[in-house]
This record gives C-alpha cells, structure tokens and sequence, in this order.
C-alpha cells in the first residue's frame, strides 16, 4: 500500500494488521515516533494524520491508504522544536516527539493558547519525568 | 487478517470506524477477527440541532455550539484529545467496559464463565446499580448524556430509545448491547432541551474513566439524571441513590454520585 | 604520586567500603554564586537530538539481522511448571530459537511471582515472537501464594533480619512526654513506568558481546554481563547513548539481557529483548508498600522525647528491605528513638529503587504523625520542626553542610500564606496549607573518572562512560569544563554512554551523579588547564585565551584526566529541604487536588539552575502522583496483578500539575569535593506526600493514613473527622 509521510510517498508491505506505528519504525526506518504502551494510553506514538493528532499505535496502517501522515522527522524546522529546547521542555525526551506534534496541531489552530486550552489540549501526553510545566512555557512562547 | 472497505452498510466482518475499541482489543487478544470492514465511508457523520451522525468524532462534538451542554460537556471530558479525534459516536456508545478482569481476560461471566471476580475481589473502581451477576461499570460518558437527552438511535434495523441498545447480562445471554450482528447505528436523535449539565468524578483531571458521571436534563418541568460508571449500563436515575447496592469497597460512589446528582440538579433548575 | 586508600562509599543509602586510587587533588571550591558558565541556566547539549526524535534510544535500535524476543512469564504468583513443550514454538514461521527453564539462570520453572521468566523465543519480528510464544505449551501447578505483609512477617518470611536501631532510652522517653501520638500509615505499590520500558539488544563478536541497554549503570551492568556470561570484563561492551527514564528501575541487567545474550549465542545474531508495558508494570520492578505503626511523645512546648516505629515493607520476593525508618532515625533532635523495620518476603514481584527509596514512604508516616502532634499540642506545624532542629548528627559526627533552618526560613513566606489560603474556601471546597521536612542522601562517592581532550581549535572533547538518564547531567559535565577551562560552553563537547570509549563513572541512581561525575570532570579540566597554562607562559601569551594559546597546535592535543576524590571522613554528607502544599478538597466528593507547591531545597552547589529546576518539577510531580493517583493494585484471593496498563494505572496528567515555585539554598558545601555540589534526583520527591497530607488536614481537620489519597480514603478521613467534631461539640459541660 501508499503511505504518504512527511510529504514523501512510500510503499509499504506490512500485512494487515500492522499498526501506523509499527510500519514507521519498522519499515520506514522514522524512529522519531515513539512506542511506549502499544495500546493507546500514553500518546508517545502521536503523529498527525490529516493535520489531526492521533495515537499511530492503535491505528491501522492499511486505514490512512490515502491521508497525509505528519511525524515528528516532518517537524524538524517547526519553531516549536526551539521553544522546547529552549525551555527545557524535556528530560528523558522519550515521549518528547509526541508532545511536540501534539503541541504542532495545538497552535496551528490556536496560535495562543491559554494555559486551559494547552491542558486540555495536550492531557493526551504522559510524561514520566514530569517537563510538564516547561512543556506548558515551551507552548506559551513557542513563537520566541 | 483482511480489512475490506465497504462501499454500503451490508457486508460480512467486523466493522471498525475509529478504530480506538477494536484495534487495542484484537491486539490484546479480546477479540477475534478475519475480516474488518472500514465502515468511515458508509456511516453519516454529519451534525445538525438535534441530529448526529454516528460517524461524528467526539473531538467534532466537543467544539460545536449547537450541541447541548451535557453532551458538548461529555464529550469534552471523555478519554484523551487524540481519542477524541479518532473515536466516533457509536463506537464510543459500544465501547466495552474497563473492568481489569475482563481486560485481562479472566474466565468471568462477560467472557462466558461462572463467576464474578470484582465482587470477591477489587471492584473500586466498578458498579453500585444491578451488580448481582456482574459488576462492571459502564465507562462511556456520552451513552449517560444522550440518556439524560432520552436519544433515539436509527440503526441499519431500526429505530429505537438509546436505552434499548443495552441490557444487563444474564446467565442465558452475556451481552451488554442488544446490536444484532451486521447491524450498525447510523444516527442518534434528540428533542432540545432547556437546561443541561454533565458533571464528572475521575481519579486525574483528565483522560480517566468516569467514576461516577452525572448526566442531567431539564424539560420543562420535567428532569433526567443519567449516571455513567455505576452499573453495567448506561444508568437512568429512578428515585433516589437509597436505591444502589454498593459493594463493599465502592460505597463511596454513593456519596459521590450524591454530591453530584444534587449539584447537577441545581445547575439546571430542579 | 598515586596512593590507595580504603574510604566508604553511600548508594540509596547504603554504605559499603571501597578501595580508591587517589592523587593530590589540589583544587579550591570556586566562591559561592554564578560563574561565568556554572550557576548559569544552561539549555540541555543534547536536547535538539531528543526533540527531533533523532536520539537513538535502544527501543530504537535496529542492527541487521536483528531478531526479536518474547518471554513467557508466569502469571501466577506462585507457580510450579508442571510440563512445557518449546517444540511448537520452533515450528513456527519466523522463529529462529527457543529457551527455557535451565537453559539459562535467568529461566525458572520455580515460579514465585507472577512475571518470573518461564521462556523466551526469538523471531524475524516481534509478531512472530508473540504468535510463537502462544505456542509454547505450558502447564502450571499453581501454589498458595504468600501475599500479607503481616502474615509474612509473622511466619518469618523476611528478607535478612529484622532491622532494629534504637538510641537512648525509648520508654523512659515516651513516660517523659505530656502528649503522645500513635497512628498507623500505609502506602501503596508505585510503579516507575518510564517511557522507555527495560530492554537490551546483544549481539556476541569475536570473543567478546556488545549489550546496547535502556540502563541507569553502564559500568554495573558490564560488571554483571561479564559475571553472567563468564566473561573478561574487556571483553563486555555496555552502550547507552539515549534512555527513556529509569527512576531506580534500570540499575542491573534484570532476565532480559541474560535471555538475549543466549538466544544471540545460539542464532549468532543480534537479539532484542524488550519487555512490553504490561511486563514493564509486572516485574520490571517497584516501589514497595509499607506499613508504619508509629508513636511520638513529646514536651507540651513541642520537644520530641521519644520517637518510636515498626516498620514493614513489602519487599516481595527479592530486592532489601529499604530504609522507611530513615527520616525518623534522621530528621529531628531527639534523644530517644526506637525502629524495627522488616522486609516482607512475599510471592510478589521484587521491589527495585525508585526514587529514594523508603524515604518517601517514611517522610509521609513521619510528618504526618508529628502534624497530628502539632494539632494535639496546638502548635505550629513549621515552629514544631525549628524547635526539634539539630545540629549535630545523633550519632555525635558533624554534617558537611547542613542548610535546613535556612530552607525553613525560605519557606515562611510561603507558609505565611496559609490565612489567606484558607480564606478562600467555600461551603464545599476546603483550603488548606501544609509542609514537610525532607532528609536524603547525595554526596557521591569515588570512583568516577573523566578525560579531556583539546585541539589546536581551543574546543574541548570531556570523554566519559557515563549515562545521562534524562536528569541533564551531560550539560552540566560541559558547564563545569567550560568553567575550569574558561571557554564558552558551545565550545565543549561531552562524549558519553560507551564503556569501551572511557574510564569508569558512578550509577545514576542515589542523586549522586552529579557529586560523583562532577568533581572528576573539574579535576581533568583542571590538568588540561594547567597544561595550557605552561604553554601560555612559554609562549609570552599569560592571560590569554586559550584558542589563542593552543592556535599553534595542528594535531597535537593537551590531555587531561581526573578523578572523583574521596568524601570527607567522619561527616554526614545529605541533603535537607522543606515543601509547602497549598490544596483544595471538595468535602463532598472528597476530590483533592493540589493549587501549589513551594519548594525550598539545600543540594550544595547549583551547576545549572535550569535543569535544576525542571528536576525539582519532577519529582514533585511524582510525588503528587504517588500522593493521590498511583497504585498497583492486585487480585486479593490469588495476588494476581490488575493495573498492568497505563489506563488503569493512573500517572499524573499535565492537566493534574499545580503551580510549583521553587528555590535552591545553593551554598557549596565546603567539605564535599572540588565542587561543593550534592545530588537533586531525590530530594524533590520526598517531602510532597506528607505536605499534601498536612495541607489535606490543615483545610478539614481530617488525617488521611493511607497513600493514595483515593475518594474513598479522603471520604472516609471527612466522615471520621466529623465524627470528632461531634463527639467534642457534644460532650457534657464541666466535665
């Protein structure tokens, strides 16, 4: 099947049954994406499928034939990648590509977010080490 | 495993919308399947008063004005954004229950056994109503607003209250939900309302299951209060909390669903 | 001149003695405050890596040919493997070996907790790993297990013996006391889910093994890899370049390395054994429950007379019985203290370190019971604390830097907000204010070395094998270089996470990287600047900088290597602090939440107050977690495990964070190395249970005793005191 990523056309042979997540580590090699739980609990795997976050572990790989898949490898020059360093947004930086693509599809529709709308927006996104009040500044400033 | 497309609403095989049920469940082993039907193209999705698509995701619902308080409020609260994104109306009214023995696939009654493992055993976080036979809590947030709504279902088969899509499991019949195989709900209906509040306890701020979810709805004079996480089904309040049988580690959902049963009909003029 | 000493060394606080080869470490402390470079916020070197998802942690590892496993665990506490059949795994496409019990050590048909290692096969990929695995035909003998801590304890199920420490005279302290306190506390299982869940990738070269490994001690687990596999130590590779969070969890190989180093023997490729979430929440490890029963009496002005507590932690089957007495033993001046601690052997999976381990177990049961006193006495909590402050460690040593009354004094515009906060509650949302004291260990110890190495470009190369396990530690080893050296810190690079490409560094666990890596990546620094130093003399360019004075030369280098030196000797290197909480409780629901939380805490110097920051949000926010929404929770008729995922498992949300202010006392300590700075990894989650718990009372009157703080626990506190409440309104008049 064809898998758009990143603006980049690819085939891809999992079978059926193969999850978004799996064929983007696995057979495209785009280790960005994280898998921490495999079951839809955590958000690390979150990519932007037409634009909207969405947990790629729990989706099939055969059910985007057709949508635009965003990853964290698509992200690299979006201002958002700056603010968390910047605010030192991450620790362990494990669920960090998550975090960020969700944070992406926040302010693209919400280029100023209040700190209600980046809690309800990013509550999606577990963070073991805890970055989350400098994930919360890095959203607030992100446009530096 | 195959996942077919289906280009109208009769076909064979499993249908999956969202996916957020299905998949986790199949990868855990929970369910089995040979063929999925990718239902997305054959089911509506469109919004309008009193009018939804099944098809229509939670996230849609949660940012549209036109939507009653209760059901805005539900959706609003209900798992995570990437969910809410992902997971459609229906799916979310058919979602299974959290149950950890039957997630973990203990030989209990859902799954066909003979026993009960939550009354015996952990059941905190489980029902307070019709608990006999089995004691899992309902966990969808919106089944217990459209409720409250007194919604309408119209599936591939029929037309029919939203309170007819469950049933308590029995010895003879362990199903939750009374959706014939092949069956799928198109659309759900609802009369406006007045005044309408969702109000939810939950162990973190966000994306948990409901504890105790109160589901409120004023008409007139005329008021229904619908509970999520306190019985097997989605709860329609009758009377009053007197009524629950808790378990002996989950009476406090009584008081909690007191407090919140009192503050929803005060937010909406009972 | 090189000379061999014998010195002690503290982990998580346990002490052993080490051998250590040390030279003339000649250098000062630099004067308290922000340096050019140190004591400056600086942003992690290697964030941009971790950000774009280009870090390459083990889970992401891909070597050709590469071959995945699944383990089969007993999912019974207590089993024995009646028959197992591999064969039919073998058959299965994709499957390239199989093992089993006794095969290797690591594989066990005596099961004793649910998720011990039955046996593993390995695959093309991770599907038929799995499809495999539910092949293998396996018939347990399932056990009565052992799963009551007291009954445990009872039956003499322990693991080594009971722990008794007493000074002075604990009876005649408590007939001394006009009040005494006794209350019983618990505290749940917590699981340290890091993202990253425990993995390895093995693959054996020449005569030799190569174990990339998501791991907290590269060195350790080179050690126990050449142990286990019966090894040269030289001849075992550990590389850990990026890990996903360990908290404690990630100090040793654990089964998985075991069981990918044989299967990659017998396939001759490289293996990955990683384990699943539900495994990772199974037998990855744990912060075990405990039990407290505990008394103090004290003076009616608030002088402690006696302190007294039994102990049980549930260990599980393996692992210590950690030191949940500790903060009593430690905190306070009281002449009379008496503990026994036991570790409950149970059919339970084995306890690992998490996060100071038994100290924050036992700073809840601590500060809440001496809260329950300050009420009885009708004294202020925070003045209770000062009265019982010491000086002097009771064993009579000094400590190397103690801060603490400063961190109180800090923290009092923060408790002084408590009548404002309290103000703010309604009819059905009660606020309150409350605090807790913390004690921990973070001095560090030897040995850790560093390299350095600078080229004609004046850059510096700092060459090390430690990790970085997210807490930011490889920034600060740049600062404190760039520092010594006096050039800018974008001129430093930090090689780290290969134990072939540099000398030995300390685990990442006990707060003590930064005490232990630090100082020896000064004192190479320090070697190489002195080396720069002789050149700049000879070249008539004293003063100037050193890209100028290197400029001349082309390929050679100035080498620089260091040392951790020894900890001061007969003196007590911890950590103090104090949290204030400030919480909301709705009386009707019994929701908690947390508003605030000021944190004031005395770790030595500050390297870089950023990091330092985020590491104190950290852990504060696992400590609200472990206060009101984490627990492992199991099956009480068969002990089988319930919260495996993390839906029912519930962490804390960015949406559960509370405002955190905090403050670093940052005085070096002047007996600790050439650097004066202690570990933070700790410290911050230490005090937040027992302040939440304080400010939980300080808002309704109500002792909560159990951790997590659940609506039925917060319900049930409300109901109880209410049920006080009456009982005083309505007692008779005159009596």
């Amino acid at each position: 099947m064809q898998l758009t990523v990143n603006g980049h056309q690819y085939e891809v042979h999992g079978e059926v049954g193969t999850t978004l997540a799996e064929a983007l580590r696995e057979e495209l090699s785009l280790t960005g994406t994280k898998i921490a739980c495999g079951e839809g609990h955590c958000g690390a795997c979150t990519v932007l499928v037409d634009d909207e976050p969405v947990l790629s572990c729990i989706t099939l790989v055969h059910a985007v034939d057709g949508a635009r898949v965003t990853t964290i490898e698509g992200l690299r020059d979006h201002p958002m990648i700056d603010a968390f360093v910047r605010s030192d947004a991450l620790q362990c930086g494990f669920c960090t590509p998550g975090q960020i693509v969700s944070a992406v599809a926040l302010v693209e529709s919400e280029p100023a977010p209040t700190t209600e709308q980046i809690r309800h927006a990013m509550a999606g996104n577990l963070c073991r080490c805890g970055a989350y009040p400098k994930i919360e500044e890095a959203i607030r400033t992100w446009q530096g | 495993m195959e996942l077919r497309r289906a280009s109208s609403t009769t076909f064979d095989g499993l249908p999956v919308h969202g996916g957020t049920e299905v998949v986790p469940l199949l990868r855990a082993g929970l369910l089995r399947a040979d063929t999925l039907v990718d239902i997305r193209g054959v089911v509506p999705r469109d919004i309008s008063p009193g009018r939804i698509g099944a098809g229509a995701t939670l996230a849609q619902l949660e940012c549209d004005p036109g939507i009653p308080d209760v059901l805005r409020e539900a959706c609003r609260l209900a798992a995570s954004p990437q969910l809410r994104n992902m997971g459609s109306l229906a799916g979310n009214l058919l979602q299974s229950t959290r149950c950890w023995y039957w997630r973990l696939n203990w030989p209990c009654r859902l799954h066909g056994g003979d026993e009960c493992f939550a009354r015996e055993g952990e059941h905190r976080e489980h029902a307070i109503f019709a608990n006999d036979y089995c004691a899992s809590a309902h966990p969808s947030d919106v089944a217990a607003a459209l409720l409250a709504l007194d919604a309408r279902l119209r599936t591939t088969a029929r037309e029919f209250p939203l309170a007819e899509l469950y049933r308590l499991p029995t010895e003879g019949d362990r199903r939750t939900t009374t959706l014939e195989p092949g069956e799928v709900i198109l659309e759900v209906t609802f009369d406006e309302c007045d005044q309408s509040v969702y109000l939810k306890a939950m162990e973190r701020k966000r994306w948990a299951f409901p504890l105790v979810g109160v589901a409120a709805v004023r008409r007139g004079g005329e008021t229904r209060v619908a509970l999520a996480g306190v019985a097997p089904v989605p709860w329609l309040l009758s009377g009053e909390l007197d009524s629950a049988t808790p378990l002996p580690r989950n009476a406090y959902k009584v008081d909690v669903a007191r407090a919140l049963v009192k503050r929803a009909r005060a937010t909406i003029g009972t | 001149m090189a000379r061999l000493i014998r010195t002690e060394k503290e982990v998580e606080g346990r002490y052993e003695e080490v051998w250590l080869v040390v030279e003339e470490d000649s250098l000062d402390q630099w004067p308290a405050g922000p340096r050019e470079v140190v004591g400056r916020d600086a942003v992690r070197v290697d964030g941009r890596e971790r950000a774009t998802g280009q870090a390459v942690y083990t889970a992401d590892l891909a070597k050709p040919g590469m071959l995945h496993t699944a383990v089969l665990r007993s999912p019974h506490p207590r089993a024995r493997v009646a028959s197992i059949d591999l064969a039919p795994a073998l058959a299965m496409p994709g499957v390239h070996a199989a093992i089993g019990p006794g095969d290797i050590e690591q594989l066990t048909s005596d099961c004793s907790f649910q998720g011990e290692a039955v046996a593993a096969v390995c695959a093309d990929t991770l599907a038929h790993a799995r499809t495999a695995l539910r092949a293998i035909v396996c018939d347990f003998d399932v056990l009565e297990p052992l799963l009551d801590p007291d009954e445990a304890v009872r039956q003499g199920s322990l693991l080594g013996a009971a722990r008794e420490r007493s000074r002075g005279d604990y009876e005649r302290g408590l007939a001394e006391a006009d009040v005494v306190v006794e209350a019983e506390f618990r505290t749940q299982v917590v699981l340290h889910n890091s993202m990253e869940t425990h993995q390895a990738v093995v693959e054996w070269i020449a005569d030799g093994v190569e174990v990339h490994i998501s791991t907290q001690y590269i060195w350790g687990i080179r050690d126990a890899v050449a142990q286990g596999l019966a090894l040269p130590p030289d001849k075992v590779r550990i590389v850990c370049h990026y890990m996903g969070g360990g908290f404690g969890s990630k100090n040793g190989p654990d089964d998985y390395t075991f069981i990918a180093a044989e299967l990659a023997k017998r396939t001759n490729r490289p293996v990955k054994c990683a384990l699943t979430r539900r495994e990772e929440n199974t037998a990855a490890g744990n912060r075990n429950a405990t039990i407290q029963r505990l008394t103090v009496g004290a003076r009616s002005d608030g002088t402690l007379t006696a302190l007294g507590g039994e102990f049980v932690n549930a260990v599980g089957w393996d692992g210590w019985s950690s030191g949940t007495e500790g903060p009593m033993q430690m905190l306070y001046a009281c002449p009379n203290v008496k503990t026994t601690t036991y570790g409950a052997k149970l059919n339970l999976p084995p306890m690992k370190a998490f996060r100071a381990p038994g100290f924050v177990e036992g700073t809840f049961g601590l500060e809440a019971l001496l809260d329950e006193l300050a009420t009885k006495l009708d004294l202020d909590p925070l003045e209770l604390r000062r009265r019982n402050h010491t000086d002097a460690t009771p064993d009579g040593s000094e400590y190397s830097g103690k801060n603490l009354l400063e961190c109180y004094r800090r923290a009092e515009p923060h408790w002084e907000r408590r009548h404002e906060v309290r103000a703010r509650s309604t009819k059905t949302v009660k606020r309150g204010v409350g605090m807790a004291s913390q004690i921990w260990y973070g001095g560090g110890g030897p040995p850790s070395y560093a390299w350095i190495r600078v080229g004609s470009d004046g850059r510096a190369t700092v060459v090390t094998a430690m990790q970085d396990i997210g807490t930011g530690t490889k920034t600060a080893m740049a600062q404190i270089a760039a520092e010594e050296l006096g050039i800018p810190l974008e001129h430093v690079t930090v090689t780290l996470g290969d134990s072939d490409r540099g000398p030995y560094a300390a685990i990442s666990a006990g707060s003590s990287t930064t005490p232990s890596m630090g100082p020896a990546v000064r004192a190479a620094a320090a070697d190489a600047r002195r080396q720069i130093e002789d050149i700049a003399e000879q070249r008539g360019l004293k003063g100037a900088p050193v890209h100028e004075v290197v400029d001349v030369l082309e390929d050679s280098q100035i080498l620089g290597k260091g040392a951790r030196g020894p900890n001061p000797t007969g003196m007590q290197v911890l950590t103090f602090g104090v949290q204030v909480a400030e919480v909301a409780v709705d009386i009707e629901t019994g929701e908690v939440w947390v508003e605030r939380i000021a944190a004031v805490h005395d770790v030595g110097r500050v390297i870089n107050p950023l990091g330092a920051s985020s590491q104190i949000e950290g852990g504060i926010i696992q400590g609200i977690g472990h206060t009101l929404s984490e627990e492992r929770l199991h099956d009480p008729a068969t002990g089988r495990l319930l919260t495996t995922t993390l839906d029912a498992y519930k962490l804390p949300t960015i949406a559960d964070v509370p405002e955190i202010v905090s403050e670093l006392i940052d005085e070096p300590d002047a007996h600790l190395t050439n650097l004066g700075s202690k570990g933070l990894g700790e410290p911050p989650i230490i005090p937040t249970a027992a302040a939440i718990a304080n400010a939980i009372r300080d808002a309704t009157g109500a002792d909560v005793r159990r951790l997590p703080i659940s609506r039925e626990e917060m319900l049930r506190a409300l109901h109880e005191a209410e049920a006080r409440q009456k009982e005083k309104v309505g007692a008779p008049a005159g009596v």
